[in-house]
């Protein structure tokens, strides 16, 4: 039985339990993890607190308001609350989509959500519990990456790969689908 | 003569510390401490400067009512069911769904002007696709650029109108006459653009039962607040075309929805104060004054020659230069000071040539557009950083920047030839 960690992000977990499943059978302790990106909120957040109406580049990362007239503070909390609230549900239905094919196949899978730089953490968590194999997907498909040749490894499972302390599974696409987009070489 | 270029100095400072914000400080108080200097070295009298800034009453009650009355609208709920019913439309289609949110944005940024799209219906979208679990990105691009596309389409559809037209007293029906088809086509141009960088993330469905299911606090208070928006969507149209002043509406509007929420106990004092920009208030009373002050030392007569100058007799040429200029300067100086440079200039060139009016248009395009052009300023491109960061800087991604960059000219261009024709 081997310790395996399963990374995946809001789509795809199904696929890659699947695809997992094939590569090393049933019977291992899985762990499904999936991190929320703190990236695109914290931006949004920066842009809701510049001044309304004002539109302007945004000043250097803030270390708290600024020593003169702040920028007129739209209530943080008022938005943090429904963002957090809609990020975790996401998450947790991933999570749950994933565990569910799991456990289908025979795998033993635990769920795990956390939150912060998602590659960071993956190879943190995955060195922690000391961990067999990593499986990952390539990417979740975004700006039209090809399935095959450059550029077709997103940027979260690419530093996975350079950085994990352990072996790499990673998953190109779904189940019985054609590989597509790679250039002949 | 001194005298003249130590004017000239302090505008120039003054500008170059909103442009620049040095120590973090605000453009407010950039622009605060331009009018007292101009009023120390007494380019302007303080009478002279109260007068005129209570002859603005019209632009001042109008932005407390806008953003009083937006803010009233987010409390209520009005933005997650516009975001969520939006999302029951499509269907289960992402691309359904990113064609919706065009028309939504699109819709409130007519009516209640473009801010009320980039900060408020932003986070109520994000909110929603992100439990949808599409793609964020395309949906924020979506969001910051239509505020700005769709805002002239009416004159309220941003208060840089009402800040250039105040002075022209122009109606409702010359407004669409320049400016109707120009805006059209340019949100159509927007959203096939769009489409078409986005196509390949939006080729995939999403579950209708991920989606949240809203409880509003009051249904009660969420209707009534819906019926008061459409009112005053109403009133602003009917004021326009009846050249009656804006800022009644707005803030008759926003009175009736304060009452509503009072006695719907849904009314917080402190939440509200929070989500008014009270330094811009500052910001644009002090502008007014710095730009009366150089008005009077000749700067924007002679900025308005030297436009007349580069446009040669081409009526075409000076449109399209007025546009462009406009659009670079609103992202250079921010978009208020550019509007109140360009109000006396225009007035300057249609004094001389009542044909010049389309000019006034084409302004108000530039400054309406403007903002789209910033790689920094909006919260699109500040998304795009970040994952490009992120990202390693890919090549294909830095692609579809340039053609981001690239769709404001050919607005400004078909704007400008459309405005040109009329």
């Amino acid at each position: 039985m081997m310790k395996i960690l399963c990374a995946i992000g809001t789509r795809g977990g199904p696929d890659l339990m699947r695809r997992l499943y094939e590569a090393v059978g049933s019977g291992h302790e899985v762990r499904i993890l999936h991190v929320i990106d703190s990236g695109p909120r914290d931006t949004l957040e920066k842009y809701l607190h510049e001044p309304r109406l004002l539109r302007h580049p945004p000043p250097p990362p803030p270390h708290g308001p600024g020593p003169f007239l702040g920028a007129s503070s739209r209530a943080a909390s008022a938005n943090a609350e429904p963002l957090d609230e809609a990020e975790t549900a996401a998450g947790e239905a991933a999570l749950e989509e994933a565990r569910q094919e799991g456990t289908r196949l025979g795998l033993v899978a635990q769920i795990d959500i956390k939150k912060g730089e998602p590659e960071k953490i993956i190879v943190a968590e995955a060195r922690a519990s000391s961990v067999a194999l990593i499986a990952i997907l390539a990417s979740e498909g975004s700006f039209g990456r090809p399935k095959i040749g450059p550029e077709s490894v997103g940027h979260t499972a690419r530093f996975v790969l350079d950085h994990a302390p352990c072996d790499v599974l990673l998953v190109r696409g779904r189940l019985g689908e054609t590989i597509r987009g790679g250039r002949e070489l | 003569m001194l005298h003249s270029l130590a004017g000239i100095l302090i505008f120039i400072l003054t500008l170059t510390a909103i442009m620049t914000r040095p120590f973090r400080m605000s453009e407010a108080l950039s622009a605060a401490i331009g009018a007292i200097l101009m009023l120390v070295f007494r380019f302007l009298s303080p009478i002279e400067a109260v007068r005129l800034l209570l002859g603005e009453w019209n632009i001042f009650g109008f932005f407390l009512g806008l953003m009083t009355i937006a803010a009233i609208a987010d409390q209520a709920g009005i933005f997650e069911v516009l975001a969520n019913q939006t999302a029951r439309l499509a269907g289960g289609s992402a691309s359904k769904l990113f064609f919706g949110v065009f028309m939504v944005g699109t819709l409130l940024t007519a009516f209640l002007s473009n801010d009320a799209t980039a900060l408020i219906l932003t986070p109520a979208v994000y909110a929603m696709v992100t439990r949808l679990r599409l793609p964020v990105l395309p949906f924020m691009f979506v969001c910051t650029f239509i505020a700005d596309t769709a805002s002239f389409l009416l004159p309220v559809s941003n208060p840089i109108n009402i800040l250039i037209l105040e002075s022209f007293g122009s109606g409702l029906g010359i407004f669409l006459h320049y400016l109707f088809l120009p805006a059209l086509f340019c949100i159509i141009l927007n959203v096939g653009l769009f489409w078409f960088l986005f196509r390949a993330e939006l080729r995939r469905g999403f579950k209708l039962s991920d989606l949240p299911v809203v409880e509003l606090p009051s249904p009660a208070y969420f209707r009534f607040t819906l019926v008061s928006l459409g009112a005053i969507a109403v009133a602003f149209v009917l004021a326009s075309f009846f050249r009656a002043p804006l800022s009644i509406v707005a803030l008759s509007g926003a009175a009736i929805l304060l009452v509503g929420s009072r006695r719907y106990g849904r009314l917080s004092w402190v939440r509200l104060k929070g989500e008014i920009s009270w330094s811009l208030f500052l910001f644009i009373g002090a502008v007014f004054l710095i730009i009366r002050a150089v008005k009077d030392l000749g700067l924007t007569d002679s900025f308005g020659a030297l436009l007349i100058h580069l446009a040669g007799s081409s009526p075409l040429w000076s449109t399209l230069i007025t546009a462009a200029g406009s659009a670079l300067g609103a992202n250079l100086i921010n978009n208020v000071p550019m509007a109140l440079v360009m109000v006396p200039t225009l007035h300057g060139l249609i004094a001389a040539d009542q044909a010049r009016i389309g000019l006034v248009y084409a302004a108000i395009m530039g400054c309406d557009l403007g903002p789209n052009l910033t790689t920094v300023g909006s919260l699109a491109t500040m998304f795009w950083l970040v994952i490009l960061r992120r990202k390693g800087l890919e090549v294909s991604s830095i692609e579809y920047f340039k053609l981001g960059v690239l769709i404001v000219p050919i607005m400004l261009a078909v704007g400008s030839v459309l405005i040109w024709l009329r």
